[in-house]
């Protein structure tokens, strides 16, 4: 067996693996198997930094390959044949997944660990339950992460969402079925407007095949896979953005959807919509504070670290390779709602009493900058988008363990009724001050790179777009913003006097420091040396997705 | 392995292990002998360690050992910082600052070695270290490397070892200090936490003195923004110490946000954040006549109109109003004396809040006239205002702090107007006079049990005498006593009067055509430093690498050309008069309000026995005192100065403003081998000369019988409403307080009510309209069989409904309808804005896709 092939199914499966044996071992065992599992995750994906060491099959010296779609690990099998259509389990990893799927198996296991001692386990109350539906969560992220095929995908992206839901459904704070169906009902009405997406690129892709034959008689040879010829529509995420039959037929201006509107732009607002959801970004916000709010803490780790980051990808793997001219025709709108996220989202966080509620609007700002990286289509801009997706998928789950920690032993998240936490607790103040300083964008850490990634990236897209100069101008004044409510909520929960109700505090145990420190020494890390650290490994891939964006734009 | 492989392990490893030998030590020493003994060994380790480590270091990257050394410089105090920061709980209260002194005094001893260094090298052997120093790769953006480096040339030197020096005596004050203060919070010890903060604060502000790029440079500067706000904070159960922290972080990066976007126009017009290569770059855009130099061809927001390069100046200027304190952004600094007095001394008062004045020194280079002016008038305008707040100020802490607000004011001003040498003259100048006035106002207070009201002072000379003595050096040197026309004077006397001098000049005498000539003339030319260019079919000498040795320059012409600088003055306006008038008066209200604040303290009698008779001082905090006395002294007689000189033959080689200083009865010294004192006293002595006499003779008479005289001119009709005026500090923080404060909090409660009542309940409301609907399709319409499609569809819902459904609530169903018809709509609507064949009324409008560019 050619373990090389197998890797990515192996790291999405093992945690579903797990999920199976924590039906068969007994209650007390089941926590162990669910670390184990979510390790032995983590530490198969560690595997794939191989990719960039060696030379993975042909002998490259460049892990990025040559154009965009050069992939590693990739596995295809046919999966669904249908009369004429072929759905594909095809899983590859390249610069834009890797990141995000080592950022997928850390926080999962990190938030396994958080997961420990929850109340609920005194009693053992749905203690197995809850551990099945966590690996099987991660399975579906990670399927999300590595699927290439986008039926794949779109079945991942399903299947992430039913545990969610229970997880926050069941072990929820008091309003949890308000949030969670909120959470659920706000996703799918983003699938509804994928599925109407993925069912038209498929026959969209299917009628430029065939008008492309017609032409030139005989099949369209693969873009990117030699010796492959094309007779029909594909789900292939690859082949539909590199394709040029399929490319120059969905990009042209006459194009229609419904016979009334122009295909690309349509395409790419639906699945924009889709991921923006899931970004989330104003004015599809208002699930994530209800989520986060009632959400245990182990699970607002994986909401914040990574369900968010899956909008970011989507962006990124769907939306502007396949109809860059899409997102060209909606870069204002997008760098509107993206500063408005920026801002209305700071503002927001500003104006909450509740600890989680804060952290999750700060969420929305952070995830603003993304948007905004993304929009403007600048290299720069979309390493920034990239390197704050990664940045706030440590410094967000680590302020939200913070919290948890917190909340833990008070019982309750009213900033205002805090205070001195610093005295009381001394090792734990001085993580919450990294993690928020983090947050925060202190240079140094890691925030702050992603956001002066993504204003730089912004004010490049001058030439372009005559609007980016005061929408970085915007953007920027946001780090005022974040400074305000950040400090503040510091000097509200960790400086000041040490009041009586809370001396009795005990200091983060060493489970609870194991958590924090690998998030803060990757903050650290991150800020320090962005480019060994991040920018090495995903650079390549996203300059080649780039450059072929331009190529079929023609904007710089 | 080699053994010069060793050098840098075994130097890094050394301090840890006389550091570890040392904490495990000294408890166990008794006697002060001993203990000297084992803090002078473990001084010897650091400093051994340090030049292993640097020479290790110059050995395995091939960096020249000046580079090495400043670079170890910075990282030694980071290692203390690491080192306190896990262990310095367990280190133990007098040891864990000890250590810190340790690493700081190593740092001192490189610095100490590099400036002798440099000092003993030739100009042109300079020059060529300068132009040679290495570059390393951190980030690649878009497709330039930022890289990381040692900018080194002669400010980067005499700055660090500025820093060094201050740092030093400032970090052994602190031992005594701290020794009282450290237990104050919470009765547990806080003591190496504040050094801690410290070692981190050192590491950060000698890395921003040798940033070599714009962006470390930013990112050092909010790492010496973030240390200040942790020990402006350091008493942080005290609601206003926490509150000052907050409101220096905030105001800082209110600076910093304009700095940002500075960063932003540099690297998008001059292609570079690396402070060499963004001047070059400029220079030549310059030559070129590029199109960011064009008048008014960047707006913002169709309000303000200015070049590009005017605006990028501007932008950058704002951090150094920022950090520097400069109005309007210089209520900060006041609030910030909540922190303990020592960190008064060093960060606000000496080192970091010069960083902004320092800033300016660096990107002179890219300033513009219209960008100097407006340095300028911000200098003007918070020099004055801030001395006349200092005047009723009657916190001693309070009135150092706004004297230090005026004093940066003159920097910036000095840099306004083209005064380079002077601004950085003066800025290391009252670093020392302004850190021992604040040593000794510490001194005092701790004295006499944190007692910090002038008015209940008095008499304490006979208590405190090094005190009173070094305090009343400090006194002189702000006051810029001397006697014009010799170099008989300390402090502001040789730095502060240049810079009146410089102002006197470009009020009065600016591009006169005597002048003009004489610039255009070959060779040097009296008020420009860097020189014209001998070939005037060469654009510009910056545009050549880095600056080039002095021998090579100003051969005579051939045949006669316009000096592009004699072209650049012509350009330049001349200063306002009001901007020279203001700095003058405000030279006569400083010797007034310092000599206040000393004669009020330590002479006449004591108003408050009690206060009196519990002062008195200790050794450990007065040796430091001595020391930087010393350096008030010397510092305006040798190394300063001459380096600073030689510094600006490449730091100001600007080719669109000039720097001038000196000025220039006699160009020889101009150039400073020796303070030009003369020259600058022979313009202006009949201004400024004496005005320490009338300043200093003024507080005496109307203090000579306490505060009563005072009290009765303040009752005057106009004056009363002044005063007033000056004790609410001009009302600045009641309407920022107001205005930005509560009102950005008002609009963030708006928005929270926005996100809760209109975005929110749009969608719960769209839900509860879904669900009468249903209701009436499935109870009304359906009941009475009228309609089956609906029936169907409400069907349908309600089965998806109860599919989802796992907890009863009773609103599943909305939110299922509501999905539905939100999806629905969200369809129509995308499908409406993407028409063709019309105005796109949200979005851009449909791209006729371009032709490649």
């Amino acid at each position: 067996m050619n373990i090389e092939a197998w890797l990515l199914t192996i790291i999405v499966f093992v945690p579903t693996l797990g999920a199976f044996f924590c039906l068969l071992v007994p209650r007390a065992s089941i926590r162990w198997v669910a670390v184990a599992a979510t390790l032995l995750t983590l530490i198969a994906s560690l595997f794939c930094f191989g990719m960039y060491f060696q030379g993975d099959g042909g002998g490259q010296a460049n892990p990025f390959g040559s154009s965009y779609g050069h992939l590693h690990y990739g596995f295809r099998l046919p999966w669904i044949r249908g009369e004429n259509f072929t759905i594909e389990y095809f899983v590859g990893l390249d610069g834009l997944s890797f990141p995000l799927l080592i950022l997928t198996t850390l926080v999962s296991f990190l938030a396994c660990l958080a997961s420990w001692n929850f109340d609920h386990w005194t009693n053992n109350r749905g203690i197995r339950a809850y551990f099945i539906l966590f690996l099987l969560l991660e399975t579906g992220m990670l399927g999300v992460f590595v699927s290439l095929d986008f039926f794949l995908f779109y079945i991942f992206w399903e299947v992430m969402l039913l545990p969610m839901y229970f997880l926050i459904g069941v072990w929820g704070g008091p309003r949890k079925e308000y949030a969670a169906i909120k959470f659920f009902l706000f996703t799918l009405a983003g699938s509804v407007l994928m599925l109407v997406a993925l069912l038209a690129m498929y026959f969209y892709s299917a009628d430029a095949i065939r008008q492309a034959m017609t032409a030139q008689g005989g099949g369209i040879p693969s873009a990117y896979r030699p010796g492959v010829t094309l007779t029909g529509g594909t789900f292939d995420l690859i082949e539909l953005s590199t394709n040029l039959a399929i490319q120059t037929y969905f990009k042209s201006d006459g194009l229609l959807f419904l016979e009334t509107f122009r295909f690309a732009p349509t395409m790419f607002m639906l699945l924009f919509i889709g991921f923006a959801i899931k970004l989330p970004s104003f004015p599809f916000h208002t699930w994530l504070p209800d989520a986060h709010v009632e959400a245990p803490t182990p699970i607002s780790m994986i909401l914040a670290g990574i369900l968010l980051k899956m909008g970011g990808y989507g962006f990124l793997r769907l939306c502007y390779p396949i109809f860059p001219t899409g997102g060209v025709f909606w870069a204002y709108t997008l760098a509107v709602v993206a500063v408005i996220s920026i801002l209305y989202g700071a503002l927001c966080a500003m104006a909450q009493s509740d600890f989680k509620k804060l952290v999750a609007y700060s969420s929305v700002s952070h995830m603003g900058y993304v948007l905004l990286g993304v929009a403007v289509m600048t290299t720069t801009g979309f390493q920034g988008a990239m390197f704050q997706m990664i940045a706030h998928g440590v410094s967000s789950p680590m302020c939200f363990f913070l919290v948890g920690v917190i909340y833990e032993r008070a019982h309750h998240r009213e900033i205002n009724r805090f205070g001195g936490l610093w005295l009381t607790m001394p090792k734990y103040g001085s993580m919450a001050t990294l993690g928020f300083f983090a947050s925060l964008g202190l240079p140094g850490l890691c925030g702050f790179i992603g956001e002066v990634y993504v204003l730089l990236g912004t004010f490049q897209a001058r030439d372009k777009f005559p609007w980016a100069v005061p929408m970085a101008i915007l953007a920027a004044a946001g780090v005022i913003l974040t400074a305000g409510y950040i400090l503040w909520l510091i000097q509200r929960v960790y400086l000041g006097r040490e009041r009586e109700e809370y001396k009795g505090f005990a200091e983060a145990t060493p489970r609870e420091m194991a958590v924090l420190i690998p998030f803060g020494a990757l903050a650290i890390l991150l800020g320090i040396l962005p480019d060994q650290s991040l920018f090495a490994f995903m650079n390549g891939t996203l300059d080649l997705m780039l450059s072929h964006i331009r190529s079929m734009t023609g904007i710089a | 392995m080699e053994l010069n492989e060793l050098y840098l392990p075994v130097g890094l490893v050394l301090p840890i292990a006389v550091c570890a030998i040392f904490s495990a030590l000294a408890p166990r020493l008794a006697g002060s002998v001993a203990r000297g003994v084992a803090v002078a060994g473990l001084a010897a380790g650091f400093s051994g360690g340090a030049l292993l480590a640097a020479r290790g270091l110059a050995d395995l990257t091939g960096v020249t050992a000046y580079e090495a050394r400043l670079t170890i410089g910075v990282f030694f105090p980071l290692m203390t910082f690491v080192i306190l920061a896990f262990y310095g709980a367990r280190i133990g209260k007098p040891s864990a600052g000890w250590v810190a002194v340790a690493a700081i005094f190593s740092s001192f001893v490189l610095s100490a070695l590099v400036t002798y260094g440099w000092w003993k090298l030739a100009p042109d052997e300079r020059a060529g270290l300068t132009v040679s120093a290495a570059r390393f790769q951190w980030v690649q953006l878009g497709n330039v490397w930022i890289t990381i480096g040692v900018k080194l040339d002669s400010l980067t030197v005499i700055m660090y070892f500025m820093v060094t020096l201050i740092s030093a005596c400032i970090f052994l004050f602190s031992v005594g200090y701290m020794a009282g203060h450290s237990d104050e919070v919470d009765h547990q010890s806080k003591y190496h936490r504040f050094f801690t903060y410290l070692s981190l604060f050192a590491f950060s502000m000698l890395g921003l003195v040798v940033s070599s790029s714009l962006l470390f440079l930013f990112i050092f500067w909010e790492l010496v923004g973030l240390c200040s706000y942790f020990l402006i904070g350091f008493y942080f159960d005290k609601k206003y110490a926490s509150n000052a922290a907050i409101k220096a972080f905030v105001v800082n990066r209110v600076g910093d946000f304009g700095f940002l976007i500075g960063l932003m126009l540099v690297f998008f017009y001059l292609q570079d954040l690396d402070l060499d290569r963004a001047a070059e770059n400029f220079a030549t855009a310059y030559a070129k006549g590029s199109g960011i130099f064009a008048a008014g061809n960047f707006s913002l927001f169709g309000i303000f109109s200015a070049s590009i390069a005017t605006w990028m100046g501007v932008c950058l200027f704002c951090g150094a109003i920022g950090k520097s304190a400069q109005f309007p952004l210089h209520v900060w600094l006041p609030d910030a004396m909540a922190g303990p007095t020592p960190v008064s001394a060093l960060i606000h008062a000496a080192t970091m809040v010069a960083a902004g004045v320092y800033l300016v020194a660096r990107v002179f280079r890219l300033l513009t006239p219209e960008a100097q002016f407006f340095v300028a008038v911000i200098g003007c305008i918070t020099l004055t205002i801030t001395a006349l707040i200092a005047i009723v100020q009657t916190d001693i802490k309070k009135i150092l702090a706004y004297s230090t607000l005026s004093q940066l004011g003159y920097m910036i001003f000095a840099m306004g107007i083209g005064a380079w040498i002077a601004a950085l003259f003066h800025l290391m100048t009252h670093a020392f006079f302004k850190a021992m006035m604040f040593l000794g106002s510490g001194q005092v207070i701790e004295g006499t049990h944190h007692e910090q009201d002038i008015r209940k002072f008095g008499g304490l000379w006979r208590k405190m005498p090094w005190t009173a003595v070094t305090f009343f050096v400090g006194v002189l040197a702000i006051a810029g006593v001397g006697v014009p026309k010799t170099n008989l004077g300390i402090g502001g006397f040789f730095s502060k009067d240049e810079i009146l001098a410089v102002a006197y000049h470009r009020a009065f005498h600016w591009g006169e055509t005597k002048e003009l000539e004489e610039a255009a003339a070959p060779g040097d030319s009296p008020f420009v430093l860097v020189d014209a260019q001998d070939q005037p079919e060469t654009p510009h000498p910056a545009l050549e690498t880095g600056p080039k040795p002095r021998a090579e320059r100003g051969h005579p012409a051939h045949g006669p050309f316009v000096s592009p600088k004699a072209a650049i003055i012509k350009q330049m306006p001349r200063l306002p008069q009001w901007m020279f008038w203001l700095p003058i008066i405000i030279a006569y209200v400083t010797p007034f309000y310092m000599m206040r604040c000393w004669y009020l303290t330590f002479w006449g009698k004591p108003r408050d026995q009690h206060v009196y008779d519990h002062a008195h001082e200790s050794p450990l905090m007065y040796v430091p005192l001595v020391i930087l006395m010393l350096g008030t002294f010397f510092c305006g007689w040798f190394l300063f100065r001459p380096l600073l000189a030689h510094a600006a033959e490449g730091a100001t080689d600007a080719p669109a403003i000039v720097a001038i200083d000196g000025i220039a009865e006699e160009p020889a010294k101009a150039q400073g081998e020796w303070m030009n004192v003369h020259a600058a006293h022979g313009a202006i002595t009949a201004w400024v000369g004496f005005s320490w006499v009338v300043g200093i003779a003024l507080a005496i008479l109307i203090y000579f019988r306490g505060l009563d005289w005072a009290a009765r001119f303040v009752r005057w009709p106009v004056v009363r409403q002044v005063h007033s005026a000056l004790v609410d500090k001009l009302y600045f923080d009641h309407v920022y307080g107001l205005v930005f404060v509560n009102g950005c909090i008002a609009v963030a409660y708006v928005s929270r009510w926005i996100d809760t009542y209109v975005i929110d309940l749009t969608y719960n409301l769209s839900a509860g309209i879904t669900e009468r609907l249903a209701a009436f399709t499935g109870n009304v319409l359906d009941a009475h069989g009228v309609d089956g499609f609906v029936n169907g569809i409400a069907d349908f819902s309600q089965n998806i409904a109860s599919a989802v459904r796992r907890p009863q609530t009773g609103r599943i169903r909305n939110y299922v309808l509501f999905a539905a018809a939100g999806a629905t709509i969200i369809v129509l609507f995308i499908l409406y804005l993407t028409r063709p064949h019309e105005a796109v009324a949200f979005g851009q409008q449909p791209p006729a896709l371009p032709t490649a560019r």
